[in-house]
């Protein structure tokens, strides 16, 4: 009985846990609905993300472990994608659903334009930060004016959020770089914060179907454990 | 099965007769702990390790330009791949979990002192191939921080020209470079089966120094429904990791793939390999590392010799609260190796080895031989 009812406590502990990291996250001004336990991706912040990748990132950067079929997955039916690639041109073709998402620049011709620094392919990049979506978010919301102290390096740019503050990248964004179909206001923040969502999706496409399947997962291991408790319990009775 | 094809085969091969007395009526003591169910754990999440990993080879390309596009393909095109490497990653951690939990318990009921010290021998064997395995796992991943650690221990193979022949080159078989990730992908298959035979003979070893139980109870229904609580609560445990932490305990900058013109600042390896890595940087040089690393499985080992406590005695309140203290001890040193280099933490690190081998050379021999008394 002491054991299903700290099993039952577990439970409840399981979920408040998880609706509290939720509740958490939809209070802060920067949030991402795909963090939290239970949280899942948001389709439409994903696809104006999607919007400015194309738009600001996607000159230079490469993300080269999607396709672009795999973009239905951002609530985009095959047509919607396909009318996408057939803007987007690969050497005198238009691209294709089964084309991976490669710079419109060779790699050398943008490091060339930005003082030799190799642009990073973005399909792993959140994963690949610390804290990956605010990591993304402040860096490209972090662009200043140097301290008085501090001398810039030929073609580099000054940044908060970049270690060392010294980037070689320029601003990518602004105000209005691009007009949201769902009528959204395109500040920089609001950019930066799509293009964020958009770039989480990228390194953690299965992130909705592991919390589904995980959470039936746990709840059904819950009711096996108390079960097995009670087994053990009734076949134990008569040992002392 | 007719009866006398049964009947037949019994007389040839007496598989049911074995698997009875073996398994089912096999007399087990009325009263163990939960913690007795931590061999069947291990070895269940061993073989589990080996399926899954089985199914990851099937899509991994052990070569330079393969290793980490091969692991982006399981994991965004491989029907459910980022599933089973979900559970290969997070089963590595429930494994050194329950290693060193067992480890541990061994430590403070004084399992290791003799008879039992050739069971505690393979326990320690036993780790110590797992830390191989997991480290060459780690290194298969090609990642931004594994990849020059692999770079760096391949070196050290290559430092040890003391040795008779060439590890590196026995070990890797030439200088480091396209064949690495193939042969460190055939050792982490390897060593695994000789792991899981160590397993085996720790199991056969364990049973025959146990102490004669006073009251007995057959396996099955008995064990079988204490382990299912113990198997219950452990894959709940290992389910929560898997689908809400499956990252726990990596060093993210290693999801990016390796970058052969640019060392991390921060050579953090998964935590399960923290303290030993901050051994092998406790003594300046390869051959220091090596020798610190070496050192410090030594003195686990030599642990039946060092405590000077009659074996079948309960070991002492002191003496407890003394492994207690080298476990924190142990977690303290991982999170030296983890906070990454600095003057502070270079000293911290030395402290806490010291402590380690102050404890196993000095504290246990003086505190086990007063207690005793």
């Amino acid at each position: 009985m002491k054991l299903g009812i700290s099993a039952a406590a577990l439970l409840a502990a399981f979920l408040a846990f998880g609706s509290a990291a939720y509740a958490e996250d939809t209070l802060s001004p920067l949030h991402w609905q795909s963090q939290g336990t239970f949280g899942s991706y948001d389709q439409a912040a994903l696809q104006r993300g999607f919007l400015v990748y194309q738009t600001a990132c996607a000159s230079c950067h490469s993300a080269n472990a999607l396709h672009y079929r795999d973009l239905t997955a951002l609530g985009l039916t095959t047509e919607q994608v396909a009318d996408i690639t057939a803007s987007i041109k690969l050497d005198n073709r238009p691209a294709t659903l089964d084309d991976r998402l490669i710079s419109a620049l060779p790699k050398s011709q943008a490091a060339a334009a930005f003082g030799g620094a190799v642009p990073p392919d973005l399909s792993n990049i959140v994963a690949a930060r610390p804290k990956g979506t605010e990591y993304i978010y402040n860096l490209l919301t972090g662009y200043q004016a140097p301290p008085a102290d501090v001398t810039l390096m030929a073609k580099h740019y000054y940044n908060a959020a970049y270690p060392g503050n010294q980037i070689a990248m320029p601003a990518p964004l602004t105000d209005n770089a691009v007009t949201y179909a769902d009528g959204t206001k395109a500040t920089t923040a609001q950019e930066a914060s799509d293009v964020a969502a958009f770039l989480t999706w990228a390194s953690d496409p299965n992130l909705d179907a592991r919390k589904q399947i995980g959470l039936r997962a746990v709840i059904f291991l819950i009711f096996l454990t108390l079960l097995a408790i009670a087994t053990k319990r009734k076949i134990w009775r008569d040992v002392a | 099965m007719s009866d006398q094809t049964k009947s037949w085969l019994d007389s040839r091969l007496p598989l049911a007769a074995c698997f009875r007395a073996q398994v089912c009526d096999k007399p087990l003591p009325a009263n163990r702990p939960y913690l007795s169910a931590l061999g069947t754990l291990i070895t269940g999440t061993l073989i589990f390790l080996m399926l899954s990993g089985a199914v990851l080879s099937a899509y991994y390309v052990a070569s330079d330009h393969g290793a980490y596009n091969s692991i982006q393909f399981i994991m965004r095109n491989v029907n459910d791949g980022w599933l089973i490497r979900s559970f290969h990653a997070t089963g590595t951690t429930m494994l050194f979990a329950a290693v060193y939990l067992a480890i541990f318990h061994a430590l403070i009921t004084g399992a290791y002192r003799l008879p039992g010290e050739l069971v505690w021998g393979l326990k320690l064997a036993f780790l110590l191939l797992m830390m191989l395995v997991g480290y060459l796992g780690y290194a298969m991943q090609d990642g931004a921080v594994s990849h020059w650690s692999l770079h760096d221990v391949t070196l050290a193979g290559a430092g040890l020209s003391s040795f008779p022949g060439n590890i590196s080159n026995w070990v890797l078989g030439g200088p480091a470079g396209h064949g690495t990730l193939g042969h460190v992908a055939m050792m982490h298959g390897l060593l695994t089966f000789i792991a899981l035979g160590v397993l085996v003979l720790h199991y056969y070893a364990k049973q025959a120094v146990a102490p004669v139980a006073k009251k007995t109870v057959p396996l099955h229904p008995y064990y079988t429904s204490h382990h299912f609580v113990a198997v219950s609560v452990y894959v709940l445990l290992f389910a929560v990791l898997v689908f809400f932490a499956p990252h726990l305990g990596e060093n993210p900058l290693n999801a990016a793939p390796a970058n052969p013109l640019l060392v991390p600042a921060v050579m953090t390896p998964p935590w399960y390999l923290l303290p030993a890595a901050a051994v092998t940087h406790a003594l300046p040089g390869t051959e220091g590392g090596i020798v610190a690393f070496f050192a410090a499985f030594a003195v686990l080992f030599a642990m039946p010799w060092l405590d000077r406590s009659d074996p079948r005695s309960e070991p002492g309140f002191l003496y407890k609260l003394l492994v207690v203290i080298l476990g924190l001890d142990v977690i303290a040193l991982g999170m030296t190796a983890a906070a990454g280099p600095s003057t502070i933490n270079a000293i911290l690190m030395i402290i806490f080895i010291g402590w380690y081998f102050l404890h196993f050379l000095v504290l246990t021999p003086l505190v086990t031989a007063r207690e005793s008394k």
